[in-house]
């Protein structure tokens, strides 16, 4: 089991859950996050003072899935999250040791 | 049973109440009092960080509270009572009477302080709450509602006024220095001024003129909250690095009321409900839009980003309504407009060069009063002066019956000049050629600034010695409203858990048989509970 993050551009969410449900993801959890890699962030103007703000926002997807359908996973993902500019985020993914389903107790891979 | 039908057709009101004036008075006040709150409270704790949002709102619902108890119990009849505390404005058999008049003792200190402040007193008994007002605030026609309707609708300015200078010193100031400011300021500049101005005091019977305050309410808090926010120290430099709105929504509802409530603020201050009422309320529209307008438009062309903000047309807003209330009801849709134009230009000027410049680079005035309402302020009380249309009648002449209302009165004759009566009217410069109402106006601007200004600087001083330092310590201001109040303007319910007893929930439930039982007893707090508990882990 991996558990896949990706960092994506906000407008792109529904582009990718899409493509994950075809991929055979079953959940998966979101956060909104604020960050920075290559893009540089922008500036805001208050009551006349100017702010530089280096972080952006973006949306944290945050999948687990079974090894199968690691790598279709992450395709799916570049494949609907790119832009081709600047800024559109990253995607990596890490070894899950064990998952629980809360509800039922089942473990492994009957959990995902 | 049949007097009180014949009450319910009938109310007698006595003769020298007016009920569409009493009704509006009271309206105007309201929209006025809404102002304060929700409008600056919202408005206020909305372009400061999210950590000082509570403390922003206490502080303005506490000094709200605090200036009315005051006003009831002694502030109104320093500013709008008769008589003066020296031999100056008296009630003779029932009327308001001035001595600019047969007072030999006019042009010296003498008759100045003579005309200085009311003599203080409460308003609160059963007479004072529901007799004829009478105050020298208008001494044209006579007052068509009851004291307290008077003392309500002067009391929501009283109130707003240093509420609105709390933008200059909020982010540092301790609470309890705050409400000793408040009573003090309202008792010592405000009643001070307002009696010198509208109260028939030295500057009225002068011929100085501020239709609704710019001078006692708008410039007087500028520069009080200036001095104030000099004489406390800056906030944390971080703080000024960070200084982010938390919340432009609410900053859009806040200003949203602000600029409606002025309808009441300056369409109430004819104390009639007519036709002059209904031009202040259109000029004070009228040049509030064109503020509006003209500071985005400047963003626009005049700053790096060259991008109009939302932020900026709430400064300009702010302009346009503090530079018309000095003028409302005296200038036409014309005056209005260039009066927004002027002051709005001169303000942006300010805001974004002046503010480069000593003293005002080394001012920490947090929010900027001194400019959006001191300089304008200033400007609008001075376009008096200017731009006072001598045909916009405040008051008309006709026959007057013995409620003082006009009867049976045609248009022409309302505004006609008669051997009798002389439509009031203000005049300026533009119209005159006559640099008159200008000098006025400008002799009455350096008053109140400087009054404003070593007053509060010995308020403050004064303040400092009592609650030992009027600015929290830095550890304090690090964190803000929890430290100060203990609560946070967006408290995180599912991260909080109820210790010990207090505030009605539980209790409340418990008692009428709602909810799981007796509530959990409070964790331990006694000494022993305490100390058997630690010795229990040795």
């Amino acid at each position: 089991m991996k558990l896949i993050v990706a960092v994506i551009k906000p407008f792109k969410l529904n582009e990718v859950k899409e493509a994950l449900t075809t991929a055979g993801v079953q959940g998966m959890t979101l956060t909104e996050a604020q960050g920075f890699g290559r893009q540089r962030g922008h500036s805001e103007v208050y009551r006349g003072a100017e702010y530089t703000v280096d972080f952006v926002p973006k949306l944290r997807v945050e999948v687990l899935v079974d090894d199968s359908i690691v790598g279709e996973v992450v395709d799916a993902v570049i494949r609907t999250a790119a832009t081709g500019k600047i800024g559109d985020g990253k995607v990596w993914v890490l070894p899950v040791e064990e998952v629980a389903r809360i509800r039922t107790g089942e473990r492994g891979r009957d959990a995902l | 049973m049949h007097e009180l039908l014949g009450a319910a057709v009938q109310v007698p009101y006595p003769s020298w109440l007016n009920t569409g004036d009493n009704t509006w008075q009271l309206v105007a006040a309201t929209l006025v009092g809404l102002m304060s709150i929700p409008g600056l409270a919202v408005l206020y704790a909305s372009i400061v960080q999210k950590k000082w949002s509570v403390n922003v709102l206490a502080m303005v619902f506490a000094g709200f509270s605090l200036t009315l108890i005051a006003w009831v119990l002694w502030t109104y009849k320093m500013g709008f009572g008769v008589p003066s505390l020296g031999h100056g404005v008296k009630l003779v058999n029932g009327v308001v009477t001035q001595t600019q008049f047969n007072d030999p003792h006019v042009g010296t200190w003498k008759h100045f302080f003579d005309n200085f402040v009311g003599k203080p007193g409460q308003i609160v008994n059963a007479t004072s709450e529901q007799s004829q007002a009478a105050s020298a605030a208008n001494t044209v026609i006579p007052f068509h509602f009851p004291t307290t309707t008077l003392a309500y609708f002067q009391f929501v300015f009283a109130a707003i006024t240093p509420l609105l200078f709390l933008g200059s010193v909020l982010g540092r100031i301790k609470f309890s220095a705050w409400c000793l400011l408040v009573v003090g300021w309202s008792t010592f500049v405000y009643a001070i001024d307002a009696f010198l101005l509208w109260g028939g005091g030295y500057f009225a019977q002068e011929g100085a003129l501020d239709f609704s305050g710019g001078y006692v309410i708008h410039m007087s808090a500028g520069v009080s909250g200036f001095v104030a926010a000099w004489v406390l120290g800056p906030r944390l430099l971080r703080d000024r690095q960070h200084a982010i709105p938390n919340n432009l929504v609410m900053a859009a509802v806040g200003a949203g009321i602000l600029w409606l409530g002025w309808n009441g603020f300056n369409g109430g201050d004819p104390y009639y409900s007519g036709a002059d009422a209904a031009a202040a309320v259109v000029n004070t529209n009228l040049a509030t839009a064109v503020g509006v307008v003209v500071w985005m438009l400047l963003d626009a062309v005049g700053t790096r980003g060259k991008k109009p903000t939302f932020l900026g047309g709430v400064n300009g807003m702010i302009c346009g309504l503090v530079a018309i209330t000095p003028s409302a009801g005296w200038v036409n849709g014309w005056g209005a407009m260039l009066v927004g134009l002027i002051a709005t230009v001169i303000v942006w000027v300010a805001w974004n060069y002046l503010s480069k410049v000593r003293p005002f680079s080394k001012v920490d005035d947090a929010l900027g009063v001194v400019y959006t309402h001191g300089i304008a302020g200033l400007a609008g009380g001075l376009m008096v002066g200017l731009f006072a249309d001598p045909n916009m009648i405040q008051y008309g002449c006709g026959n007057l019956g013995v409620n003082g209302q006009v009867v049976n009165t045609s248009n022409a004759a309302y505004l006609a000049t008669t051997k009798s009566c002389t439509p009031f009217s203000v005049s300026g410069l533009m119209y005159t050629g006559s640099f008159h109402q200008l000098w006025e106006q400008f002799r009455a601007a350096v008053w109140v600034i400087l009054w404003s200004a070593v007053v509060t600087f010995i308020l403050m001083k004064i303040i400092g010695l009592i609650v030992r330092g009027a600015r929290y310590k830095e550890e304090i201001l690090e964190v803000g409203d929890l430290a100060i109040h203990d609560e946070e303007a967006f408290p995180d319910e599912p991260l909080a858990e109820r210790v010990g007893g207090g505030g009605p929930g539980a209790g409340a439930f418990a008692l009428a048989g709602i909810g799981s039982g007796a509530p959990e007893p409070p964790p331990s707090r006694s000494p022993d509970g305490g100390s058997s508990g630690a010795g229990g882990a040795q």
